[in-house]
């Protein structure tokens, strides 16, 4: 929440010399931080009160005219388009130098001597929204008349004229602290800062009206613990004066006429919302606190019809609802121009009750807003007081009433013990106990001393925030000021835990990854419904959000395939080719019992795994990103210590690759399951041409997607020295010829079985077109044989690779080169 | 013999002078110097002479040997260098041509962020914890001292999932990495000193703010925490991540689950407080990280945990923000962040 505070205003409320910045300082230290600060002589610098003398068509242009302005001393020619220009009135002149925002639109802008259509121009006649005044009243093209709101002579600077030598604090207040959104609330705090005394506020208790209080019935006691009204007759609606408008403006508010204007004026300063109704409109000139009935409806000051429900507290009159208690006044009983009597409320009401009325309807309020956060029942009387004498000044009624006042119960202020060394404990300095009951007493506690603790009594501004002994403690703490904290690191022994294995893993497969050459992407964990589809999911797959911020954001990603094909997809103009990788959980709705979700059964939350996708995209033919894709992934694999070699033979034994014939997602011919130890641990693969029309894909991908939650029970640091052979091996290349679809693991496996002595095969070469039939490819693999007690012969080796031909001719159909 | 010895420098000199290339010094080195070289002879002829001749002329001719093998030692050098300055003229590549290291990978700022503040704030005894990102509405808000209707739960903007509540009430996106406090108090034990980076999620998307985004929180409890403590841990952060001209200010400010609380802010590195560069970043040159506070009383009860015997204190701040305010980072805004353009990956 934020609030405009004028310095001015502040001051009429606490005593102080200090200069809006060093209070701004202080105040921002203590916990109302000033964000911005507007200095209204310096923003209405080079603006003077000028005097028409002349008004003068303009010889070459039908919608201006030439003035001659006195601005003190001298009179000057200024041309203006304005179309209220009289001569004896005064009006607001921009001199060169001056900074305006022409016509209340764009940013500011300095004038200078000007030529327009011709004629000499020495600055300019501004209206309200080109010097910053928009909220007041003003028509099109109309300048901003001052004639009734100055006595000041021409020449006299703007801000001194319109008493605007001001500056205002926009202060942030936080939700706990409906209290400070007022002037008197920051006045408050500042007097517990700067250590002055804030100035008495109105009060009821010698109130005597002249005649009858209203009649006010609550009938909803627990969720309106205090009503009050006062009757004043015969008022006279209008215009309010300058001060309070310019109060008003410089608060951000909109000034309307006297009775709203007053109302809003009591909100801002004393930070108690107030509501007045048109007395005679209210029928039976009655009000009554009640839930509303099923069905009622009513009217609210925006206009909009609401309907009602009995959750909802409204004040009636006789027939009928006329505001909904807390949040919005109704507009058919509301003040007009025309009202002559009226009744001012005053009152609070149960702040969850206000929430939820405001929510079920979508109406908010700066009332409701502050009852939502809960005002005190006690800060009503002086709001009330405050009004009444406003009014009284302003719109100068012929009678006032008596003040009814019905309260639920007697108010009790809310104590808690205080111990001063437990707040030291807590701070970690050591402060006076004197000096703690200091500040509690400046910001409004009063104290009461047994032994060495203390009962702290609550002041009722205070009694919806405050809630417990350590409550107090931020109270000494922000005031004695944080910057004055020494700066102590934790002692004691750092607490043995054992590092998260999953987080470990990460941050090192993103620097292995790094190192293959890849780029790791972030997406947002939203899809849309679209996305789902265009990767085969159901709706019903995903996680679907109650309230998400679009459409596009409605699901949580089952899968992280869908976002990395859109950053594909919006990177493949300017990089034709990259490789990618991204880890992130996934979200998986919990499984439904068998048979649905029936009575008694509890939703789980949703499984959130690692996963990782990597993206090997490019114009180059797939097979070639399919090897890279897959070159990289072993490599992974390899580095994070899932498998050690390539496969020994043993089936079911380390990495194998599975082929998948759906081709829903990725191409049936270049895809495959991911199997470590025979269990599935992801996918690789080109994407389908559906998955591709379906995004928009101009390059050709290859995704591998792995469960990285599964294999971190494969990840490893663990190494294994293996003793260096005694005896050299022997290498010997074989090339053949055999069907073109045949896998080449499979080959491998059957050389590396044929032998014991087999300890590697290599393929160092693959070869189709010329020279080798079609349906063929020929191999080139390079065996290695070594013996573990001895040199091999050259002999022994060539009757293995006699055998090993011969095996490969029977079992493949290979042709020997 | 004396004379014999000086002829033979002599001429040995004079034919090294002449000499250009790598192959005729090496047949004069061996015809001079040789084992079976014209010195060596002289040597052996020198066997035969007397014991005081031979040791005056033995010393003369290990003088004569030291000069000549200085010479064509120096002669060596001068060749080398000759053949390095041909070898420069014909072998000329162009050394400011890019380099060719192919296919450079890169982390993206968030992880290269997230890994300097795990880095940062492990030297001080934090271990990193993982806590779910979706999580139960008691874990987000119930235990963190904001029950029900509390208007306080306005302050974050949830997402809510689309599923029936459980036992510990809806099934919330995570506003904010504190759901893990009351994870890690059921889980261990004090003295606690645990750090949780995750992403979280609010229902606000402009210049300032992402629909996702990470932030990381740290938990210290013990006992005799003090706000003193949380001081120096924030400080030390700070001035370790930041650098040391960077500026820090706390603000007194107010969350359900910390008490007393307040907000970090940090001055900001665009605009350094110059208010007429209308920063669009920044606050009045202050730019909020997030917020902390002492952990509350309630909190530590949700926890199991004794408020009378352990304190503790707790922050919780946004990993883009922070990274934002670092030095010569120069990211004005936000949102490209998540973009995945590869220009902007492949910066870092």
């Amino acid at each position: 929440m934020n609030i405009l505070i004028s310095y001015n205003w502040l001051k009429e409320y606490l005593d102080t010399d200090l200069t809006p910045e060093e209070f701004a300082q202080k105040t921002t230290n203590s916990g109302n931080s000033v964000e911005h600060m507007h200095d209204y002589a310096k923003s209405l610098a080079h603006i003077v009160v000028g005097e028409i003398k002349t008004v003068k068509p303009h010889p070459n242009a039908d919608k201006l005219r030439i003035t001659e302005v006195d601005i003190g001393g001298t009179v000057v020619e200024i041309v203006c388009g304005g179309s209220n220009l009289f001569e004896g009135h005064k009006v607001v002149a921009a001199l060169p130098g001056a900074k305006v925002r022409w016509h209340g639109e764009g940013d500011l802008v300095e004038i200078t001597e000007s030529t327009l259509r011709g004629v000499k121009s020495f600055g300019m006649i501004c209206g309200v929204d080109e010097v910053g005044f928009e909220t007041l009243p003003h028509g099109e093209k109309e300048i901003w008349d001052v004639t009734e709101l100055t006595d000041a002579p021409a020449g006299t600077a703007l801000s001194i004229a319109l008493d605007l030598e001001d500056v205002v604090m926009d202060i942030e207040v936080t939700s706990n602290r409906p209290d400070c959104m007022s002037v008197v609330g920051q006045a408050r705090e500042g007097a517990a800062v700067v250590g002055s005394a804030l100035r008495e506020l109105k009060s009821l208790k010698s109130w005597k009206g002249m005649v009858e209080a209203p009649h006010v019935n609550v009938e909803e006691k627990e969720l309106c613990p205090k009503y009050s009204a006062v009757r004043l007759e015969g008022i006279t609606v209008g215009p309010s004066p300058w001060w309070v408008q310019k109060k008003l403006i410089l608060a951000g508010l909109k000034p309307i006429n006297n009775v709203v204007d007053i109302t809003n004026y009591v909100l801002h300063e004393y930070g108690h919302p107030l509501h007045v109704f048109d007395a005679d409109k209210l029928d039976g000139g009655k009000i009554i606190v009640r839930r509303a009935a099923e069905g009622e409806t009513m009217k609210a000051l925006d206009g909009k019809e609401y309907k009602l429900s009995t959750e909802m507290l409204v004040i009636a009159d006789a027939s009928k609802p006329v505001a909904i208690a807390g949040v919005m006044g109704g507009e058919e009983t509301s003040a007009t121009l025309s009202t002559k009597n009226i009744i001012i409320e005053s009152a609070t009401f149960d702040p969850v009750s206000v929430r939820r009325t405001a929510r079920a309807l979508n109406l908010y309020s700066d009332s409701q807003l502050l009852f939502e956060k809960g005002l005190s029942s006690q800060s009503t009387d002086a709001a009330l007081a405050r009004a009444i004498e406003l009014v009284s000044e302003i719109a100068l009624p012929q009678a006032v009433s008596s003040v009814m006042v019905v309260e639920a119960q007697t108010y009790e202020p809310r104590v808690f013990p205080f111990d001063p060394v437990m707040a030291n404990a807590l701070m970690g300095i050591e402060m006076e106990p004197d000096q703690m009951l200091e500040t509690l007493h400046r910001l409004g506690f009063e104290s009461k001393k047994h032994k060495d603790t203390f009962t702290i009594t609550v002041p009722y501004w205070r009694d919806h925030d405050i809630e417990a002994s350590v409550d107090f403690v931020e109270e000494i703490a922000r005031v004695y000021g944080y910057d004055r904290f020494p700066s102590v690191l934790p002692e004691g022994a750092p607490p043995l835990v054992e590092p998260n294995r999953a987080l470990v893993w990460q941050a090192r497969a993103k620097e292995l990854l790094k190192g293959s050459g890849l780029t790791e992407t972030y997406s947002y964990s939203f899809l849309s419904e679209k996305q789902l589809a265009n990767y085969g999911f159901k709706t019903d797959e995903a996680i679907h959000l109650k309230n998400p911020l679009s459409v596009d954001q409605a699901y949580m990603r089952p899968s992280l395939v869908p976002t990395m094909m859109q950053t594909i997809v919006e990177n493949q103009a300017l990089f034709p080719q990259a490789d990618l990788f991204e880890i992130a959980p996934i979200y998986v709705p919990s499984p439904l019992p068998e048979g649905g979700a029936g009575e008694g059964w509890e939703s789980s939350l949703p499984v959130q795994p690692l996963n990782l996708v990597m993206a090997v995209y490019g114009k180059s033919d797939s097979e070639t990103l399919f090897l890279r894709a897959k070159g990289i992934m072993t490599r992974f694999l390899e580095e994070t210590g899932v498998f050690t070699s390539p496969s020994q033979g043993e089936a079911g034994r380390g990495l194998e690759l599975d082929r998948l014939v759906d081709g829903s997602r990725f191409h049936a011919g270049r895809s495959a399951r991911v199997l470590i130890d025979g269990k599935p641990i992801g996918t690789i693969g080109q994407v389908s041409r559906s998955v591709e029309f379906a995004f928009g894909l101009d390059v050709t991908a290859v995704l591998v997607e792995l469960d990285f939650e599964t294999l971190l029970n494969h990840f490893s640091t663990k190494k294994t020295f293996t003793t260096l052979p005694l005896f050299p091996s022997v290498e010997r290349d074989l090339a053949f010829v055999l069907a073109d679809r045949t896998e080449y693991v499979r080959i491998e496996q059957a050389i590396e079985k044929i032998n014991p002595h087999v300890v590697s095969v290599t393929l160092f070469d693959t070869y189709r077109g010329k020279g080798i039939d079609p349906g063929k490819k020929s191999l080139g693999v390079r065996v290695e044989f070594r013996a573990d007690d001895r040199t091999l012969e050259s002999k022994e080796v060539d009757e293995w690779m006699a055998e090993l031909r011969k095996m490969l001719e029977t079992e493949f159909g290979a042709m020997m080169r | 013999m004396k004379s014999k010895i000086q002829q033979l420098k002599d001429e040995a000199l004079a034919l090294l002078d002449k000499i250009t290339d790598r192959e005729n010094l090496e047949v004069l080195k061996t015809d001079v110097l040789g084992r079976k070289g014209k010195l060596n002879e002289l040597m052996k002829e020198m066997m035969t002479l007397a014991d005081d001749e031979r040791k005056v002329i033995g010393q003369f001719a290990n003088e004569l040997k030291g000069s000549i093998e200085h010479a064509f030692g120096e002669k060596e050098q001068s060749i080398f260098q000759q053949e390095e300055l041909r070898r420069a003229e014909d072998e000329w590549i162009d050394v400011t041509a890019p380099g060719n290291f192919s296919d450079a990978g890169h982390v993206h700022p968030i992880t290269q962020a997230i890994a300097e503040i795990e880095e940062t704030f492990k030297k001080i005894g934090f271990t990193s914890v993982r806590a779910p990102e979706i999580d139960w509405d008691y874990y987000v808000f119930e235990s963190l001292n904001m029950p029900g209707d509390h208007p306080a739960r306005d302050d974050w903007e949830t997402f809510f999932v689309d599923a029936p509540e459980g036992e510990k009430g809806k099934i919330v996106l995570t506003p904010h990495t504190s759901n893990a406090q009351v994870h890690v108090m059921e889980s261990q034990k004090p003295p606690i000193r645990v750090i949780n980076i995750n992403r979280t999620y609010r229902r606000q998307a402009d210049i300032r703010h992402l629909p996702m985004f990470h932030q990381f929180e740290g938990l210290v409890i013990d006992r005799g925490m003090t706000i003193s403590n949380l001081k120096g841990t924030i400080d030390y952060f700070a001035k370790t991540y930041f650098g040391p001209t960077r500026e820090i200010r706390l603000r007194p400010h107010h969350f359900r689950f910390t008490e007393p609380s307040f907000e970090v802010d940090i001055s900001c590195g665009m605009c350094n407080g110059d208010a007429s560069l209308n920063c669009r970043l920044c606050k009045g040159g202050w730019l909020e990280i997030g917020g902390a506070g002492m952990v509350h009383p309630n909190v530590l009860k949700a926890g199991g945990l004794d408020p009378e015997e352990f304190s503790g204190f707790a922050f919780g701040w946004g990993v883009e923000r922070t990274m934002m305010m670092k030095e010569g980072m120069n990211i004005d805004d936000i949102r490209v962040l998540y973009k995945n353009d590869l220009r902007f990956v492949r910066q870092f």
